[in-house]
């Protein structure tokens, strides 16, 4: 043993440095550990334990973690982050990233001071000079605010304040975006419109009335209910829920089959009892073998399908529409449908949440009119789709298909949960649409175990009408994919300035970026707020630096996958010059004239909204860190439907078409992945962008803890395709296609499926040898889902030529260029 | 007596790395070194499988699984009896230490350790943020440095960095001395192993394969034996979930937890929250 002379240090008393750190006496401040005298350490080891001051906070990304956290700050330094159980502690949560914040708090990519492109000025804005070789000077905050209101007031008077997009990405779940969506409605400013992930929730919604980017689940608690999850196209441990992972490892150990569909044998693939190799491009041929599968076995749940859909909803032969009960009974109400009561015969108008002796399948004559049931349109419908007969297109075995589903069909409640990968294919809206009926007809809504999103949607505040005031005259909005058309040739209409924040939409965020980069080379303003020296920030004429989240108080809400809502504590004062976005905004505000508006602190503005809702109290939020929205229904889809009908709707009498392909029910329709698409052999690989658990979006990019593990871009591909390209593994190869191309480094890996490639998402310019991913992605998109088709692409790779400089990645420098300080001016 | 021993459930690990870096942070581990390395057994790089993707369609032989390895913690550690100048000790508690003040740089230990778990300090430690991170004091060039099982924590009545900080639930700390401890009945329950049982170093660390455990039972970051509440497993096979859920298979009408809409939730077990 030891000779017992170290010694452990004094312990801080409660409170004690409180007044140092800014934070005030919150009941969110604690030690970990109550005073004792000094004792030998038994340990031989200095420690430190006890010493700490502890701040809860809340970490912020758009990951659906929204986790609670403790920040551990010994003499002014952040030291450590713990995950801090919230009121309801099953809800515990924090991942690798969340735990690394001790390093982005502190890494040289902060801005530090608001900053001017050189050669940029209002009058002679020198668009050329954007991009990687800008060089930027330091401006005072005052400058920084004035030259951008001055320049958004001039092209207001000149040209329209529509002239002028407020862009807002997903960087920082606060409530910050409401002030900034304020702000714009008052000026009358273009506002941006989601353009990303939007395709599976848009296809389900057209079935049950609800879902936006992914439908609505039941919360994280309710999963170990379920007896059956398909996991469909989600590698769910290692991104969006790993912080969650406990909540499926439960409802395994519980008993619950596991069944994974994805082209990629992934982590969560190797946990499942089941996995379905798919191909990409062909989950809806899948959908619909399952469909055919629970037909076949005779195993849909009748009394859901009679009380809660339209499966038995009649559609006249000759037109094709859903007969109406209108048409027949004087006193129906609107959008009411008809079914055939069993037995008598009779025609009855469907009321929602109504069962009945309904029949569901067969051809009957109501006032003459020939009409078959939906169900049964649905049944004739994927007669085609035999498990045997989609084997092949899918790359799935029949016999596998049968019992994925009927597992699903037989065993209880479970459900389904796709990511949003599925909609980063160009028509991935038909998916949504098919496995919201298939759940149909499994009677999986709206019970203990049912599963519909690999994440569930937690607590928002309720804000009311603060982002867009009644009295204001909001701008049109402009979704992403549209930005480009917009900035340089004025379709819909001319964009000449834009204000981007909590966004890294020319690095890792949107495709096409050499097109991107060229509209962005059109505005004569392009005014960027961020934490970090992104990709983004280059390119901008202002640029405005905001502190770490720790360094701004804020209420986490939204988007987050518990029903709580958190408190984020400051845990230390801005450094350097970095501002809350809310002080740019007021600022604004107030030049614009509308400062009244605007609350004059930020936890002024946060007390407001927080009123607005009525299940949250700001001081008890304000003490406890996180408070508990007991409103939030931890089972969804327990009341009427929000369609036409008040029914999940087996068949759309109304349904819009693309491409000579009508979705009154699901049909396929492919793009790249398309057998015979034209460029299939001058591109043959597939190429996706999987989220990796090392990076959210393009943050934490910077961690070099993480960097130790991942350190560098690089191709997933099976040996069997590289090797048919004399590729070596752990070699420098060239992909590329015609929009353009990135060099990383090749890694073997058998759990691609050949013919497909991947390069994981998140890595900024400065990580890639030459190129970037998005350089290889295009911005076309699918009428219906107006969603940027990320995975639909299709490339080609061969071995980088000789000359390429991979020294960034040279033994001197393991973790590549995020060892290294992009350079941020202004110091 | 205390044993202290750690039990990680392979089934639930998910490689996620927050062991591996929560544990540098907590330790003020050097850029470079790893005390706590997630491996993964499969293919020969981070998570690749072996085995060969499927071309029928079928399931295929791809396998993949992670194995945290830090240092085990032997009974009989081969790396104390050959530390020439007594730096490398046994605590009475189990935990195996070194006295950074002692330790010479010789690294006998790192050769005689089998599992890879000690890192030598070659050069001038470097830390990011420079000033280090966590809870203990850094080491200095020179040294050999090693998992602790956060005994510094320990002493003050929590649970190891890794296993707190553990999304998954895969580890469990606790008494292997106490046959009411969860770490006693996981591993008289589940089927565990030990690495390299072997070479007769008796590591206690246990690696829990084949069927799932319900993981760690609490959620408060103290040591169990410092919570009020016994944990929820720890007072009867009756809360260990049966076996028997495994056993539906695809023609069974569902299984033991099945509930209807219309009723009262199934009952989360509670996880024992601590004392406070």
């Amino acid at each position: 043993m030891t000779d017992g002379k170290a010694y452990r240090r004094d312990v801080l008393k409660a409170g004690g440095a409180a007044a140092a750190l800014g934070v005030g006496g919150g009941g969110f401040l604690q030690t970990l550990v109550e005073s004792e005298e000094d004792q030998p350490s038994t340990s031989g080891i200095e420690s430190f334990v006890g010493q700490n001051d502890v701040i809860q906070t809340v970490c912020s990304p758009n990951c659906r973690g929204k986790c609670p956290i403790d920040v551990h700050v010994r003499d002014g330094q952040v030291k450590k982050i713990e995950p801090h159980p919230p009121e309801d502690e099953q809800y515990k949560r924090a991942c690798v990233l969340g735990l690394s914040h001790t390093q982005r708090v502190y890494d040289p990519t902060r801005l530090k001071y608001p900053m001017k492109r050189a050669d940029w000025s209002p009058d002679e804005p020198n668009p050329q000079g954007r991009g990687p070789d800008a060089e930027f000077e330091r401006v005072s905050w005052d400058e920084a605010l004035d030259l951008v209101a001055d320049k958004m007031q001039s092209l207001k008077a000149d040209h329209g304040a529509e002239s002028v997009l407020f862009h807002e990405g997903s960087g920082n779940y606060g409530q910050t975006g409401k002030s900034f969506k304020r702000l714009a409605s008052l000026f009358g400013a273009t506002q941006s419109a989601w353009g990303i992930d939007t395709n599976v929730g848009r296809g389900f919604n057209r079935v049950t009335g609800v879902g936006a980017f992914l439908p609505p689940t039941n919360e994280a608690e309710d999963w170990e209910n379920a007896n059956t999850i398909i996991v469909w196209g989600s590698d769910i441990f290692s991104s969006q829920f790993q912080m969650d992972a406990s909540k499926i490892l439960d409802a395994i150990e519980n008993g619950a089959k596991l069944v994974v569909v994805d082209p990629v044998y992934t982590t969560t693939a190797s946990k499942a009892d089941l996995w379905l190799p798919v191909e990409p491009g062909k989950d809806v041929h899948l959908a619909l073998a399952m469909m055919h599968t629970v037909f076949e076995d005779e195993t849909y749940d009748e009394d859901f399908l009679r009380k809660r859909t339209t499966a038995p909803a009649l559609i006249r032969k000759d037109t094709g529409e859903l007969l109406e009960a209108s048409d027949i009974f004087e006193d129906a109400g609107e959008n009411q449908v008809v079914a055939v009561e069993r037995g008598s015969g009779s025609p009855v108008a469907l009321e929602p949440e109504t069962g009945g002796a309904y029949a569901l399948f067969g051809e009957f004559t109501v006032d003459g009119v020939a009409c078959e049931t939906a169900l049964t349109r649905l049944r004739d419908h994927v007669a085609d789709y035999a498990p045997e007969d989609v084997a092949e297109t899918t790359g799935v075995d029949a016999e596998n298909i049968r019992t994925a589903i009927r597992w699903l069909a037989t065993r209880g409640p479970g459900g389904i949960a796709p990511s949003y990968a599925l909609g980063r294919y160009k028509h991935g809206h038909i998916f949504g649409q098919a496995y919201a009926m298939l759940m149909g007809m499994t009677g999986d809504y709206g019970r203990h175990g049912n599963i519909h999103a690999h994440h569930s949607g937690g607590a928002t505040l309720a804000a009311g009408d603060w982002a867009s005031p009644s009295d204001a005259d909001p701008g049109p909005s402009l979704t992403f994919p549209e930005y480009p058309d917009a900035m340089i040739d004025g379709d819909p209409h001319k964009i000449r300035a834009v204000y981007s924040i909590e966004s890294n939409m020319m690095g890792n965020q949107f495709p096409d970026r050499q097109r991107f980069r060229e509209a962005i080379r059109s505005l004569e303003m392009y005014v960027v707020a961020d934490m970090h020296h992104t990709d983004t920030v280059q390119h901008a004429d202002i640029i405005l630096p905001v502190p770490h989240w720790f360094e701004q108080e804020d209420i986490s809400s939204g988007w987050g996958s518990h029903p709580h809502l958190g408190y984020r504590h400051k845990v230390q004062e801005p450094m350097w010059e970095a501002k809350d976005d809310y002080y740019a905004i007021r600022g604004l505000a107030e030049r614009f004239g509308y400062g009244d508006r605007f609350p004059e602190t930020k936890r002024d503005m946060l007390r407001k909204l927080a009123g607005r809702d009525d299940d949250i109290d700001f001081d008890t939020l304000f003490e406890q860190g996180t408070q508990k929205k007991e409103s939030v229904p931890i089972v969804k889809y327990t009341d009427e439907f929000p369609t036409e009908t008040g029914r999940i709707e087996m068949y759309d009498d109304e349904a819009p078409s693309e491409e000579g392909v009508t979705f009154d029910v699901p049909r396929p329709l492919e793009d790249r992945t398309a057998d015979d698409y034209e460029k299939a052999d001058e591109y043959p690989l597939m190429f996706m962008q999987k989220h990796s658990r090392f990076r959210i979006h393009s943050q934490y990019e910077m961690l070099n803890w993480v960097r130790e593990i991942n350190p560098e871009p690089q191709l997933d591909i099976h040996p069997k395709d590289a090797k048919a390209r004399g590729i070596d593994d752990g070699e420098y190869v060239r992909v590329y296609n015609d929009r353009g191309e990135m060099v990383v480094k090749a890694k073997y890996n058998d759990a691609f499926q050949p013919g497909l490639v991947n390069t994981d998402q998140g890595w900024w310019s400065r990580d890639f040898v030459e190129g970037h991913l998005q350089d290889l992605t295009h911005n076309e998109v699918s009428e219906v889902g107006q969603t940027m088709a990320f995975y639909d692409v299709r490339v080609a790779v061969e071995s980088a030529p000789d000359d390429v400089d991979t020294d960034k990645y040279g033994s001197d420098n393991p973790r590549g260029s995020g060892a290294k300080a992009t350079p941020t001016g202004g110091d | 007596m205390t044993k202290h021993g750690l039990v990680i459930d392979q089934e639930r690990c998910i490689g996620c790395q927050a062991c591996a870096v929560s544990c540098k942070q907590e330790n003020n581990v050097p850029m470079g070194q790893f005390w706590n390395r997630v491996l993964t057994e499969g293919g020969e790089k981070m998570d690749t499988p072996s085995g060969g993707y499927p071309e029928d369609g079928g399931s295929g032989s791809l396998d993949m699984q992670y194995q945290p390895t830090a240092c085990q913690h032997c009974e009989n550690a081969p790396c104390v009896k050959v530390c020439p100048v007594n730096a490398t000790y046994t605590r009475d508690d189990g935990i195996v230490e070194i006295d950074y003040d002692k330790c010479i740089g010789c690294r006998y230990c790192m050769a005689a350790c089998p599992y890879n778990a000690r890192v030598f300090n070659w050069d001038e430690p470097e830390h990011m943020p420079e000033e280090g991170t966590g809870d203990v004091e850094a080491r200095p060039q020179g040294v050999v440095e090693k998992c602790t099982f956060c005994s510094h924590r320990v002493d003050e009545g929590l649970d190891p960095a890794c296993v707190v900080n553990c999304p998954a639930d895969a580890r469990i700390f606790g008494d292997l001395d106490d046959e009411s401890s969860t770490v006693s009945k996981y591993i008289d329950k589940y089927e565990t192993d030990q690495l390299l049982e072997d070479r007769g170093t008796d590591p206690n660390t246990y690696y829990i394969s084949g069927e799932m455990s319900p993981g760690r039972p609490q959620t408060s970051d103290k040591m169990e034996s410092e919570l009020d509440d016994v944990s929820p497993w720890s007072d009867g096979d009756d809360d260990v979930p049966s076996k028997e859920a495994d056993s539906a298979g695809g023609e069974s009408s569902g299984s033991s937890h099945s509930v209807e809409g219309g009723e009262i939730p199934y009952a989360t077990p509670a996880k024992s929250g601590g004392d406070d």
